[in-house]
């Protein structure tokens, strides 16, 4: 037992080391996703067709196919076909292809937020005069604050656990640092420190985001 | 002068004609209270008039501006956005389910509209709307959240959010029917005073008391049409009509 603990805190400086490319391509991702989710759900919710459809194409593009075959294509095939898209550096791709997914996703959920706020409100918000844009604007988007956490939250914890597949392209995140260790110590002890890990950064998001929703709930 | 002209008015819906011919005239300073079943296209034609539905025949003037017209649904008048807002803000709609913002305080669901709308300064808005709240007698509500505040409240702030925007007359789409019976009375006397006050009002209610003491009028609405109007008094006194007579009936048995 003790001899297992001093080889764990052996292993911790490497383990540590990956959490922080774990931890940057979810929090990087998630947020540059968050951004292009917000602007991909308005653009599905719009009454114009040139908008909404493309945006419904890009949802059911990212969503319809797996995410390791996007990891793949951006860090692969597509610089094969267009060398000025290569982005040489695994972290890079890994980045954008995870902001892309995530967008799809995100977009959903925005999307559903938005469009679940009572009907009555855009029609109060109308009725005084306010414009389609400042109702959504001053009215129906400050409302879906707060249902779209719990789902966010919940996407940015899967997103944790998906960043796992970067191994493919060699990234050197938590998950494939821990497989390194466990074949050349010949140890799988080190399976318990990194889902440890991974749990405790679970725990750390899950709580930003309860105070999140608590911070957007203050009016209820 | 006449705040609201309705003539030949008419509502389709995929299968349902929800409003069939209506036409009314609405004179400046006039409380009107209109009546009927459920489903008799009341809240349909009020909805009509402050353009949350769009009319399939007839045409609607507000304060003489001819804000609507069309013949099986094809438009006659082609308004820019800011005249169609312009002419609409002369109505102000109050609903059955109040619908305040939620997000927002009392003081910030009065303003909101001043400030964004007509671009008044938020102290100049802040006061407006504190005043209003004062008169229907939330002067000390006026940092509460909506989910704080009971039905009879809230729907007391939105009347005040309505009379910020200063419309020329008031649309009511029974107000008082989601409130629990012991809260109705507070907002009825606010409706009371507003007529007292001179507004032109157009109300939907089931509130026999309110239409004897403030209504100059009472309409009837039966599958969308107007059957009948009458002064209260007569109206309920002696309706004439076999359905006004049956809505009666049903109206005291409930009663
Ligand atoms: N948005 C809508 N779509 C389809 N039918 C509707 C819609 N709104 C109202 N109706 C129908 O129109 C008729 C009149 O409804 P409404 O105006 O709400 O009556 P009231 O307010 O007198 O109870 C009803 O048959 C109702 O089902
Ligand atoms: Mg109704």
């Amino acid at each position: 037992m003790e001899d297992a603990l001093l080889r764990i805190a052996g292993w911790m400086p490497a383990l540590l080391q990956a959490t922080v490319i774990t931890a940057k391509l979810t929090v990087i991702s998630v947020s540059v996703a968050l951004v292009l989710g917000f602007f991909l759900a308005i653009g599905k919710i719009s009454s114009n067709p040139l908008i909404s459809k493309p945006a419904s194409a890009y949802v059911f593009l990212f969503r319809g196919t797996p995410l390791l075959i996007q990891l793949l294509f951006i860090y692969y095939v597509l610089p094969e076909l267009f060398p000025v898209f290569d982005l040489k550096d695994p972290l890079m791709a890994a980045y954008v292809a995870f902001s892309l997914n995530v967008a799809a996703y995100l977009a959903e959920i925005i999307r559903a937020a938005i469009q679940s706020i009572d009907k009555g409100q855009m029609e109060a918000a109308r009725s005084l005069g306010l414009t389609h844009g400042q109702a959504m604007r001053l009215v129906i988007i400050p409302q879906s604050y707060r249902r779209m956490i719990p789902p966010i939250c919940n996407e940015f914890v899967m997103v944790l656990k998906d960043t796992s597949i970067v191994a493919i392209i060699s990234l050197p995140d938590l998950a494939f640092k821990t497989s390194q260790i466990a074949a050349t110590k010949s140890s799988q002890l080190v399976y318990l420190p990194a889902a440890a890990i991974y749990l405790v950064l679970t725990a750390g998001f899950t709580i930003l985001f309860n105070w999140l929703e608590k911070k957007f709930s203050l009016y209820e | 002068m006449a705040i609201i002209r309705a003539v030949n008015i008419h509502k389709k819906f995929a299968t349902v004609e929800a409003v069939r011919n209506v036409s009314l005239t609405v004179e400046q300073g006039e409380v009107i209270a209109v009546v009927g079943p459920s489903g008799s296209g009341k809240s349909t034609f009020l909805r009509c008039i402050n353009g949350l539905e769009t009319i399939t025949d007839g045409e609607i003037y507000i304060d003489e501006e001819l804000l609507e017209k069309r013949t099986h649904g094809r438009a006659h008048v082609h308004l820019s956005k800011e005249d169609r807002t312009r002419i609409l803000l002369k109505t102000g709609m109050v609903f059955q389910r109040f619908n305040l913002f939620p997000h927002k305080t009392a003081l910030e669901n009065v303003m909101l509209a001043p400030v964004n709308v007509k671009n008044e300064s938020r102290v100049a808005a802040a006061q407006k709307a504190r005043s209003l709240l004062e008169k229907v007698g939330l002067g000390d509500k006026l940092g509460e959240y909506p989910a704080r505040l009971s039905g009879g409240q809230q729907q007391r702030v939105a009347i005040a959010r309505a009379l910020a925007m200063e419309p020329e007359i008031m649309l009511f789409d029974e107000p008082t029917s989601a409130l629990d019976p012991e809260l109705v009375e507070d907002v009825l006397h606010v409706m009371i005073d507003l007529a007292k006050s001179g507004m032109t009002m157009l109300v939907v209610t089931h509130e026999m008391g309110f239409a004897r003491e403030a209504a100059d009028r009472v309409v009837f609405m039966a599958e969308g049409e107007v059957v009948e109007v009458a002064p209260p008094e007569v109206f309920f006194k002696s309706p004439e009509s076999p359905r006004a007579q049956q809505f009666m009936r049903s109206i005291l048995q409930q009663g």
